[in-house]
């Protein structure tokens, strides 16, 4: 890649309004947030309670949203698997709300500036 | 010596350069606090309708604390209106300083935040590049913010000692308190998680999306 200021207006102007992978960035995020709910429920496990006290009572309240996850041993594996799609579905989001307003405005800067060129 | 009638064009084309780019930034910048405004106000309507159509005697329980922070927010029909509001004002607030921070590294090597061999086609632009330090600093900025905002309005309203829930914190960020010293103590350490795991996001977004240009 040239240095920016050897790069043409048109580059650096593409280079600025970069589009992101959504892909990408939804598997990234989903394993992020897979592992910070995995790691977190395992934590407490780890930790443990007093006798006669429930582990995580307050973090076991996700189980109002995600199905299936509690602070158990096989609740931290529902807590990954929630965490990896959603993770994936907010990224994904993201990318897509970021790159549609992007793509139109760069286009009608390129259609601008051909628009130009013919005068 | 710089011949004059060659630098003057070279000049104006920087100076235009320089204008879109910063043009480019601030739209950037309005299209991540918009997008963050949108989605958290989602999550937060959404969190409140689950509750609210499941029912039961105490109904959000917990999730009614956040009226602490958001005025007028309550596990209520009105109240998940409310919220929606509140989250996409919070939402686009934090997006607008998150892409705030982290642009302004990188504004003089812009063109290089891109996954090269991505842009081929003239209506296409390339794919971004993420940098793990700049969105760690940012992010890590602003988590640590809001815990320190957070935590400290707890404790100008009076009500630090009847704060457990917040005080549960300090199970993953040792030596937490609802206390200012407290939320400084957190703040730290949430920067260094925000920071890390900024770097396997990056590490791992720009090594798929790699993989996905080449493929």
């Amino acid at each position: 890649m040239k240095p920016t200021q050897e790069i043409g207006g048109d580059q650096l102007v593409k280079a600025a309004f970069a589009r992101i992978d959504a892909v990408a960035l939804g598997a990234a995020l989903g394993v992020l947030l897979a592992a910070l709910l995995w790691l977190a429920t395992v934590y407490l496990l780890i930790k443990g309670a007093p006798p006669g006290q429930h582990i995580g009572p307050h973090l076991g309240l996700l189980s109002n949203y995600l199905p299936g996850y509690s602070v158990t041993w096989p609740g931290s594996l529902f807590g990954f698997f929630h965490g990896a799609w959603i993770g994936f579905v907010v990224g994904a989001f993201l990318a897509a709300a970021w790159n549609l307003p992007h793509h139109i405005w760069l286009m009608l800067i390129v259609r601008r500036h051909r628009g130009w060129q013919t005068l | 010596m710089a011949d004059p009638v060659k630098a003057e064009p070279l000049a104006a084309l920087r100076e235009a350069q320089h204008t879109m780019l910063h043009r480019a930034i601030r739209f950037n910048l309005v299209a991540l606090a918009l997008t963050m405004g949108a989605m958290t106000g989602f999550i937060l309507w959404f969190a409140t309708l689950v509750l609210l159509l499941r029912g039961g005697s105490a109904v959000g329980l917990h999730l009614n604390l956040l009226g602490v922070f958001l005025p007028g927010y309550a596990v209520t029909w009105p109240g998940a209106w409310i919220g929606l509001l509140w989250g996409f004002v919070a939402g686009a607030a934090s997006g607008a300083l998150l892409y705030w921070t982290y642009s302004r590294p990188l504004r003089h090597g812009f063109a290089n935040q891109v996954i090269e061999g991505t842009s081929n086609d003239d209506l296409r632009a390339p794919v971004m590049r993420l940098s793990g330090h700049a969105l760690g600093a940012s992010l890590g900025a602003l988590g640590a913010l809001q815990l320190i905002l957070a935590t400290n309005w707890l404790v100008v309203r009076g009500t630090a000692s009847q704060s457990p829930t917040a005080a549960l914190l300090g199970q993953y960020l040792p030596g937490y308190t609802v206390t200012p010293l407290g939320s400084i103590v957190g703040a730290l350490q949430v920067f260094v998680w925000a920071y890390v795991a900024s770097l396997v996001v990056a590490a791992l977004y720009n090594g798929i999306a790699r993989l996905r240009a080449h493929a």
